[in-house]
């Protein structure tokens, strides 16, 4: 059925299967070191926008935070690996379980709330977080940086060159793509749904929509935590500009293009919005331009997003006139 | 002990009060009316009991538990489950989903079965999916076939009965419906009398609001009479249908107060 269409499962195992082949061939396809490089941009991408997805997409809860996990993640990695020599295979979970324990601690003080409210509350937690990092000089050397990181290394092999980087963040993406395809197609993931759907119905059913909601925030948040090690480890230097708000609004815009509460729709939302401006180079001063057309092109004509489910977005106002609403696909 | 015992239960609006020193209790099997006129506080009633509203005084205990400051959800754990009185669906999950979402609370999977998926998920998953077809079976043709639709496809009747299903998934003790023939024609409330008798067959203490009168003295095995938040009659239909205070309260008072 349309919820749950495009996610990994036996009946498309041969679509998964094929794609994944093809982004396993990329790099003896295309030999050109720019390309890949996108390519690793992508893959982090598709990290960041699959795990706002759980939140934002699926349980209906709308966070502007996530710039903020995944610099929590990035500096956690960072911090650990160029003070205590941890190696990738440990910063990699630690800066996980570190973002996801600040997604726990904010989902607990703010997910009384909703809406707009919690929108704010976590604008809030992002500007907070990054005037905490640009100012605590003691543990992240403010607007300096920390530079130095090693780059990735797992059982004595080191990831260098864009291959090896291209690899390793496939391996990610798979792994954080499987974990929300399992959990979406579960009945935590239909909890998160009927959340979204109707929060006091939901707890009229019996769900503890208080803990579900929590476990959405901590599921979200680890991934972007994962994201920021990789990023660090990648870039060799972090520093608080890379995760202010523009960094949660370039995902979210991926988000909502590729489709919101879609399992396709951040692959697709991730992939495009990292290629489109690159294509558009010959564009030059034009490029911002063309992503802004793009950008209302979707929201107007496709509202669900380009590799959305048909009908999950109710156009109201301005654009229901525009765009008559869809009957329902079962 | 009664299955549900509410004693003085108050709530004040600012200043309005919604319900005032309400009192009664329901049985095992029962099935129980609640009447009065629009603003009676029959909603805010269920509100209560379904732990949406906090009273501001009085006691309310369901099988012999408090149900005062428990969560809506615990409450539904509990056994005591509701419908709203404007549908209240999910209105992108099909069907079959929104009666897996009341079973949700019957099964185990938590995040990390749900990532690892072992043997017994699976079997989980499989029993809860044939428990909604019987469940959905109990409304004869009308959700069954539509089971994999959206929920915002069914017509207006077809919600109001998902609503039913959905809470009758929770496994309660005791239900709670407002206004479930609120929009049906008289062939589609007579269907609805007998699905609460049905229901009420399968141990359910069914305990409704309804404004069909036919469906209120047809269903009912008592009836409870609210106006302006205070507890005014109570007894068989046939002995509301009589009540002076009743009569006086739907179509107005001769005369002086009492």
């Amino acid at each position: 059925m349309a919820l749950y269409a495009f996610v990994p499962r036996r009946e498309n195992r041969l679509l998964w299967g094929g794609a994944l082949a093809a982004a396993l061939l990329v790099p003896a396809v295309l030999r050109s070191e720019y390309v890949l490089n996108t390519a690793v941009l992508a893959g982090i991408y598709v990290i960041l926008a699959a795990s706002l997805n759980i939140t934002n997409g699926y349980t209906g809860l709308f966070s502007f935070g996530h710039a903020a996990f995944y610099g929590i993640g990035a500096y956690t990695a960072a911090i650990l690996a160029t003070r205590l020599g941890w190696g990738f295979a440990l910063t990699l979970p630690a800066a996980g379980v570190v973002a996801a324990l600040f997604g726990a601690a904010l989902a607990l003080i703010t997910l009384r709330l909703s809406g707009i409210f919690l929108a704010l509350v976590t604008i809030g937690f992002q500007e907070i977080t990054f005037l905490v990092t640009l100012n605590w000089i003691a543990l992240t050397r403010g607007p300096m940086g920390i530079p130095g990181v090693p780059p990735p290394a797992l059982g004595g092999y080191e990831f260098r060159g864009n291959t090896g980087y291209y690899y390793l963040i496939l391996a990610l993406d798979v792994l954080t793509l499987f974990v929300v395809a399992r959990v979406v197609t579960s009945r935590v993931g239909r909890a998160f749904v009927a959340i979204r759907e109707d929060e006091l119905a939901a707890q009229a059913s019996g769900l503890p929509t208080f803990r579900l909601k929590v476990l959405a925030f901590v599921i979200a948040t680890f991934f972007a935590g994962l994201a920021g090690a990789f990023f660090a480890h990648h870039a060799r230097f972090v520093s608080a500009d890379s995760f202010r708000l523009d960094e949660t609004f370039i995902i979210l815009t991926m988000l909502i293009v590729g489709g919101l509460g879609s399992f396709l729709g951040p692959i697709v939302g991730a992939v495009a919005l990292v290629i489109l401006p690159e294509v558009s180079r010959v564009l030059a001063e034009y490029r911002g331009v063309v992503y802004g057309l793009v950008l209302i092109a979707v929201i107007l004509f496709r509202p669900e997003g380009v590799a959305g489910v048909p009908g999950i977005i109710q156009p109201r106002g301005l654009l229901a006139r525009a765009r008559p609403a869809r009957e329902p696909v079962a | 002990m009664s299955l549900l015992e509410v004693s003085g239960l108050s709530v004040t609006f600012g200043g309005l009060a919604a319900l005032k020193n309400v009192s009664f209790s329901l049985e095992d099997r029962e099935i129980v009316g609640l009447i009065g006129p629009n603003g009676a506080g029959k909603t805010t009633l269920f509100n209560c009991l379904s732990g949406f509203q906090a009273p501001d005084e009085g006691t309310m205990r369901f099988r012999g538990t408090v149900l005062e400051r428990r969560s809506p959800d615990r409450i539904a754990a509990l056994g005591l489950a509701r419908t709203f009185q404007t549908s209240r669906i999910f209105r992108r999950m099909s069907v079959l989903d929104h009666v897996l979402i009341g079973l949700h609370r019957h099964q185990r999977a938590g995040f990390w079965a749900a990532v690892a998926r072992p043997a017994w998920v699976a079997a989980e998953e499989a029993a809860a999916r044939r428990r909604a077809l019987e469940l959905l079976a109990l409304f004869e043709d009308r959700l069954l076939p539509r089971m994999d639709d959206f929920a915002d496809s069914l017509s207006y009747a077809n919600r109001r009965r998902l609503e039913i299903a959905r809470a009758l998934a929770t496994g309660p003790t005791l239900l709670l419906l407002d206004e479930p023939t609120a929009g049906m024609n008289p062939h589609e409330s007579a269907g609805i009398v007998r699905l609460i008798q049905a229901i009420r067959d399968l141990g359910v203490t069914v305990f409704l609001i309804e404004h069909d009168m036919k469906v209120m003295m047809n269903a009912s095995d008592r009836i409870v009479v609210l106006d302006h938040g205070e507890k005014i009659a109570e007894g068989r239909p046939d002995e509301i249908r009589r009540d002076e205070n009743v009569v006086a309260a739907y179509m107005g008072r001769r005369g002086a107060r009492a």
